[in-house]
Formats: C-alpha cells, sequence, structure tokens
C-alpha cells in the first residue's frame, strides 16, 4: 500500500518534471545548426563558401600581379618560398626579412608589398581575406603548433597576454573576462571557450549568420565592437599579438584545427 | 646642514619620478596600442581602477580591496527625487536593449525571453527578496556601480559610464523587484 502510493506520488512527479521540460522554450544547439545549415549548402550548391572564398584565393595567388607583375608563389610562410601545407599552424612567427613578428594576414600583406610590388594603400582587404582563406585551406585539421622561440615571438606572446586582461571601455571589458572566467558558459546563445580550449582553431571561417568570410583578425575585431572598444586597424600588432597568445594557448592544449576555412555561425 | 637636506629632497623626488614612470614593459604595451591606431587607443585608455584590475587579472589583493570599494562607493549618483524605484515596464526595454543595460546577455531576468546569457546568476524571482529599503539600495548600487560591491566584477559600471542614468537605474531596480514585474510573476 505504502509503496504504490510512493510510486503514484513518482510517476506524478516525473509527469510534472516532463512537462515542465517541454514547455521551456526550445534552445537551438549552435554546433548542431551550424552542422545542419552546413549541409544544406552541400546539399543545394554542392560547394561550401568557405571553398568558394578559397578558389578566389588561389586565382590571385597564383596570378601574376602588382607593379613588379609577379605572382605569390615566391611567398615564404615559414616554410620555404611557396611551401603552403601547414604554414597556417606555426603562424604568427618571426619573419628576419620583415623583422617582426607576423600572422597569416600581415604576411600575405608582406609579400604583396615586397615581391608584387602593391602600395600597401593599394592592398583591398577583400584579396586578403580570400588569400588567407587559401593559404589556410592547406592547414585544414592540422595540429597547432605555435611555440614562441625567438625572444621578439616571446615579447610577442607577452603583449598578447597583457592585451588578454586590459580591462577598459564603457563595459570595462577584457578578453579574459568571458573566455577564461567564464568558458563554457554562454553570452547569449554563443559557447564561449578559452584559449586553452582551442578558440580561435576555426578561423578563417564562412559565419553563415553574417554571411560572410571572417578571419582570426576579423574575429578579434568582432569581439572588440561588441564590448564597446573601437576595434584596432587591420594588420597592426594588437591582432598579431592577440593571435600568438591564443594559438599558443591551443597548442599548449593539443588543438587542432577545424576544417578550413571553417564553418560557424 | 642644509645641503644633507637638499639631498634627501632630490632623493625622494627621484624615488617618486621612477615609481610614476611606467616600466619598459608598460610602455611597450602602449606602444602596441598605439599601433592599432588612434580610435582603437582611444577607447583602451583606462581609468586607474580598470588598470588595477588588469594589473592584478581581476582578483585584487585582499589589502586593496577595501580602498577599491570606498572609491567606487563615491561614484555612486541617485535620482534627485531620490526614489531609487521606478516603472518596471521601462526597466525591462533598458534591460534587454543591448546599446543599453544589455543585462540579459548575461542574466536570465523574464524566463520567457529565449536565449539569455548564462554568465551571471539568474534573476528569475529576484523580488522574492522583498522591497525593503535595505534591498532596493543594494540593488540599485550594484546595477549603478557593480564594482563598489565586487571588486574587478565581470558586470560593467552602467551607471558609472553613463550608459544608465540613475532615473534608468532605478527602472531597471523596479524590473528585477516589482512584484508586478515578469521577473517575479507567480508561475
Amino acid at each position: 500500500m505504502r509503496n504504490r502510493s510512493l510510486w503514484i506520488g513518482f510517476l506524478l512527479a516525473l509527469g510534472l518534471g516532463l512537462s515542465i521540460a517541454l514547455t521551456q522554450p526550445q534552445e537551438v544547439d549552435p554546433y548542431k545548426e551550424a552542422e545542419r545549415q552546413r549541409e544544406l549548402f552541400r546539399q543545394t550548391a554542392g560547394i561550401l563558401p568557405g571553398e568558394l572564398y578559397a578558389a578566389q584565393g588561389e586565382e590571385l595567388f597564383t596570378q601574376k600581379r602588382g607593379s613588379k607583375n609577379a605572382s605569390l608563389e615566391a611567398c615564404d610562410f615559414g616554410l620555404g618560398p611557396g611551401k603552403l601545407e601547414g604554414a597556417l599552424t606555426q603562424l604568427p612567427r618571426y619573419f628576419a626579412d620583415t623583422r617582426r613578428v607576423e600572422d597569416l594576414e600581415t604576411r600575405i600583406v608582406s609579400c604583396m608589398v615586397r615581391l608584387q610590388g602593391f602600395k600597401p594603400e593599394e592592398i583591398k582587404r577583400d584579396e586578403v581575406k580570400a588569400l588567407t582563406a587559401y593559404v589556410a585551406s592547406k592547414s585544414s585539421e592540422m595540429p597547432i603548433n605555435v611555440v614562441p622561440k625567438t625572444s621578439q615571438e616571446i615579447a610577442m606572446y607577452n603583449l598578447g597576454r597583457e592585451l588578454w586582461y586590459h580591462r577598459a571601455g564603457n563595459r570595462d571589458m577584457n578578453c579574459a573576462i568571458c573566455h577564461d572566467a567564464y568558458a563554457g558558459g554562454k553570452v547569449r546563445l554563443s559557447p564561449v571557450r578559452s584559449p586553452r580550449q582551442g578558440l580561435s582553431n576555426e578561423w578563417p571561417a564562412y559565419r553563415f549568420e553574417a554571411d560572410k568570410l571572417y578571419t582570426l583578425q576579423d574575429r578579434i575585431a568582432f569581439c572588440y565592437e561588441s564590448i564597446g572598444i573601437a576595434p584596432p586597424e587591420f594588420y597592426s600588432e594588437p591582432y598579431i599579438a592577440l593571435s600568438i597568445y591564443m594559438l599558443a594557448e591551443a597548442t599548449k592544449g593539443k588543438h587542432k584545427f577545424t576544417e578550413l576555412p571553417g564553418f560557424t555561425r | 646642514m642644509k645641503k644633507r637636506y637638499t639631498l634627501g629632497l632630490l632623493a625622494v623626488l627621484l624615488a617618486g619620478l621612477t615609481l610614476s614612470q611606467p616600466s619598459p614593459f608598460q610602455q611597450r604595451v602602449q606602444q602596441a596600442i598605439q599601433n592599432g591606431g588612434s580610435k582603437f587607443a582611444e577607447t583602451m585608455k583606462q581609468d586607474p581602477d580598470q588598470a588595477l584590475c588588469s594589473q592584478y587579472r581581476d582578483k585584487l589583493p585582499p589589502e586593496l580591496v577595501g580602498a577599491f570599494l570606498e572609491r567606487q562607493r563615491a561614484l555612486i549618483k541617485y535620482p534627485a527625487d531620490g526614489k531609487l524605484m521606478g516603472d518596471w515596464k521601462q526597466g525591462e526595454a533598458l534591460f534587454t536593449n543591448p546599446r543599453k543595460g544589455n543585462c540579459y546577455a548575461c542574466h536570465t531576468g523574464d524566463p520567457r525571453e529565449a536565449g539569455a546569457g548564462r554568465m551571471g546568476p539568474g534573476l528569475v524571482n529576484y523580488g522574492q527578496r522583498g522591497t525593503s529599503e535595505a534591498v532596493i539600495k543594494y540593488t540599485y548600487d550594484k546595477i549603478y556601480n557593480a564594482w563598489a560591491t565586487m571588486p574587478c566584477s565581470l558586470m560593467y559600471r552602467a551607471g558609472y559610464h553613463g550608459i544608465l542614468t540613475p532615473e534608468e537605474t532605478a527602472h531597471v531596480t523596479a524590473f528585477l523587484l516589482d512584484p508586478a514585474s515578469p521577473v517575479n510573476a507567480k508561475r
């Protein structure tokens, strides 16, 4: 008798719990949603937007352009001239020819200036983005391997870490507040990861919500914008510093790049 | 005697000068920020307590906490009419507006609002604390200047930065505490 009333109580509680669970607003899992959107692109277009950007980048890479009428095939991304396989995995790094630490995007600009003879002000952002997508596609799903070694790289890593903790703006924010202290949490629907958890391993990526290709610099700029800080100018030191910091941390966490260009919300 | 006095004064001055000079590393950080362009550099400028939080990675040593809280408390301003609880309906709009409070990026207020963030504690039924003067003032102060109760909190100082006026702060206070607000609706 006593057992039976316990059972009924249990079933009632279960029913109540279920009805509460079912009336809660359904939250979409952002990763599953990205996967679904990606499949839709595959099925309807047969190609992913990121692959289109990369194809456009390949054309720009191999064409003879600029005042020196040269292609970018002699550009050295750190593994030797023209060696693109895995090039992104070891960037940012120090380059003796420009005597500074460069990330993929600044390296592309340096090569456009030095090899092709473009003036910095002539360089179109969209071309750099497409070129970034192309070079990055040669490091798809490879382990990240950014280990600051030279004094310049170590200094850049330290600068990045300092910027990471720099609280400013009228929202009193820094990167660490969300990406370290609350890693694993959510800002609205966006899951937040720490650098050790592999943050930065999917860029450059096509963001289906924005319908645009975002490089890592674009993504950092977006972060600054959303915390009320005017983003740095492209190819400037804050990007290189934050990138080497995040990617060196991702390396410590033994992370790989996702498919590149990535596909994300 | 006089000479010794001058020397002592010089030493103190010199010590003061070295202490007020940013370290070579800090100078290099500033240089990198400048490299990001003038707009970036302008918004990256810090007030002294933002700089302190950055220096200690948002975990202040205990001996600095008292003075920090006192400085932050002194920054709180109140509405001219002295009413710390305003209109919850206006408060609701400020709570969800990304350009104003943007509170729901981190806090659930009205549980029917889909997609609220979870960085901050949930605020559903916040009003069960009652509406005593102490509760109202604590809530108002927290919204106006979160750093006056928690040094270097993730929560930004909405009133101090002028994102919410004192009157608007009172509206958000009402959204959390008014028994008629959807935050406190019987469910």
